[in-house]
């Protein structure tokens, strides 16, 4: 299986970052690092550009993060028609790295604003595709 | 560098088209600058077509469209920046002739979207993001702005109201305009009530697919002497990046950098201020967009652009009268030649031939431009 597995509907099958999958499998959210300068990159990525090193290491993070913002999606692409609506959220990282990700249905919308306090947690889809979203 | 000018522009009606191909739309824009320009296809030394061809059946429309304008054997490419892609084009073709490559070029934005189904349509929207990193959640164009909105509103305590204000006013100014897909005014009832794409924007919040084409005719200044008496000089032209997924992006998301960056090279490059700008053209794909393009161009301070609106001074009459034309809330969108139909605008104001929607005594004029979700934004100051 390919990177295709990733999100609700994956779009791109073929990646050098294919293990994130399995740090998700684990329920884990991982982030990758720059060997050479220790940069930590969210989402993970295999090359730096600022040393233009390509050996990383993988981190794992805990999730904690602060909700930037976020919308309630009524009219959408068309493998996502039947969730409609659902929510989408860009959240921050305590060490600044940003994440996009849907916000889980079990989140109280009207408790929604900038600066909530959320969890970066493993979800799954079907028929087996793993993501992350918000909680 | 040499002054460049535009000594022609044409444009066709926008909207759903489903009388004309792709070609017969640029013939139609490109044949009307010609006609502007008093002059015929013997000086074009070279075409650009601008065209987010993801959208078009035709393949690499700028071979069939040179073709169809009578353009051959003179080069001709595609420029693709998303919705920027003719403020992109003018840039490129601004390069080609201060470099002297070339003399006389059409830069030509054309699309044909509602040929397309709404299933090919919506799948394409799908993808306007980040492929790998977030159009795997159901990303939307308005999603994206929408997030804008919230995070403006949260800060700011901007109100749907007052977003509303936008529509109500491009689509009056639209329904002046005979070249726009909308000619009928609105509410701001009437936009509270329309029904949720992605929350907070409504659907008369949102700027529709459409067809059409724009042209500009540009040339260097020996040139412009001898072929017009009326030229429009390119007097600044801003072009900046930002990363294309949002994660990548920092701040509070209550501003595009990408506009802020492209607006102080354009600024500089022309020697003004924003509070000399006479007339705009800014990039309204959706409501809070018009008001955020306030704000990043240094026409309001920050959190403040919903005053201009609330007081009437981005109206005719106003202290910078904005998309007089109706903007592409009104025209429509018809992503490749968006650009140059804000370049057509300004440059007819700033020959002051627009009759009833004239902004007086117009001399400079701005148009800010932004490619897709943010990633590309084009801001260029034209001269009487």
């Amino acid at each position: 299986m390919g990177f295709e597995k990733f999100g609700r509907f994956g779009y791109v099958s073929q990646t050098k970052i294919i293990p994130l999958l399995s740090y998700l499998e684990k329920g884990q959210i991982p982030a990758t690092r720059c060997k050479s300068c220790g940069r930590t990159y969210f989402p993970p990525r295999v090359d730096c550009p600022d040393d233009r090193h390509s050996a990383i290491e993988w981190v794992v993070l805990d999730g904690r993060s602060s909700l930037v913002t976020f919308t309630k999606v009524f009219f959408a692409p068309p493998a996502f028609q039947p969730e409609t609506p659902y929510l989408l959220g860009l959240a921050e990282f305590s060490n600044g790295l940003r994440v996009f990700a849907p916000i889980s249905p079990s989140v109280d919308e009207k408790q929604l604003k900038p600066g909530t306090e959320l969890t970066l947690k493993v979800a799954k889809g079907s028929p087996d595709n793993l993501f992350y979203w918000l909680e | 560098l040499g002054r460049i000018a535009i000594i022609g522009v044409g444009h066709s009606k926008f909207g759903k088209r489903n009388d004309a191909s792709l070609r017969e739309l640029a013939f139609e824009a490109y044949s009307a600058a010609l006609d502007d320009a008093d002059m015929d296809s013997s000086k074009i030394d070279g075409s650009v077509v601008c065209s987010a061809t993801h959208y078009d059946k035709q393949r690499s429309p700028a071979g069939v469209v040179a073709e169809y304008l009578g353009l051959n054997p003179q080069p001709t490419f595609n420029i693709e920046a998303a919705c920027a892609s003719s403020a992109v084009g003018l840039r490129t073709a601004w390069a080609l002739v201060s470099s002297k490559l070339h003399d006389v070029m059409a830069v030509v934005g054309v699309q044909k979207m509602t040929e397309l189904s709404n299933e090919e349509i919506q799948e394409l929207m799908g993808r306007a993001g980040d492929v790998m990193w977030e159009s795997p959640f159901g990303t939307t164009m308005p999603a994206y702005y929408a997030m804008y909105a919230t995070a403006h509103m949260a800060k700011y305590g901007t109100t749907e109201e007052q977003m509303a204000l936008v529509p109500v006013k491009n689509r009056k100014y639209g329904s002046k305009n005979p070249n726009a897909m909308f000619q009928k005014s609105i509410t701001v009832e009437e936009v509270l009530k329309s029904r949720p794409v992605s929350a907070p924007l409504k659907l008369f919040d949102c700027c529709a697919n459409a067809d059409g084409a724009a042209c500009l005719i540009i040339t260097n200044a020996e040139e412009a002497r001898k072929l017009t008496d009326r030229p429009v000089w390119v007097a600044g032209l801003g072009l900046a990046s930002s990363p294309m997924s949002l994660a990548g992006r920092k701040g509070p998301m209550t501003s595009f950098e990408v506009t802020k960056n492209a607006a102080r090279s354009a600024y500089q490059m022309a020697r003004i201020s924003p509070n000399d700008v006479d007339v705009a053209e800014v990039h309204d794909s959706f409501s809070i967009t018009e008001i955020l393009n306030y704000e990043d161009l240094g026409f309001a301070r920050p959190g403040f652009g919903t005053r201009l609106l609330e007081k009437g001074e981005t109206e005719l009459g106003g202290k910078i009268p904005v998309n007089i034309d109706g903007g592409l809330i009104s025209k429509g969108h018809p992503v490749g030649a968006t650009g140059a139909s804000q370049l057509f605008a300004l440059t007819k104001q700033l020959r002051g031939e627009v009759g009833s929607t004239q902004v007086d005594g117009a001399k400079i004029g701005l148009a800010q431009n932004i490619g897709g979700i943010g990633m590309y934004a084009a801001v260029t100051i034209l001269k009487a």
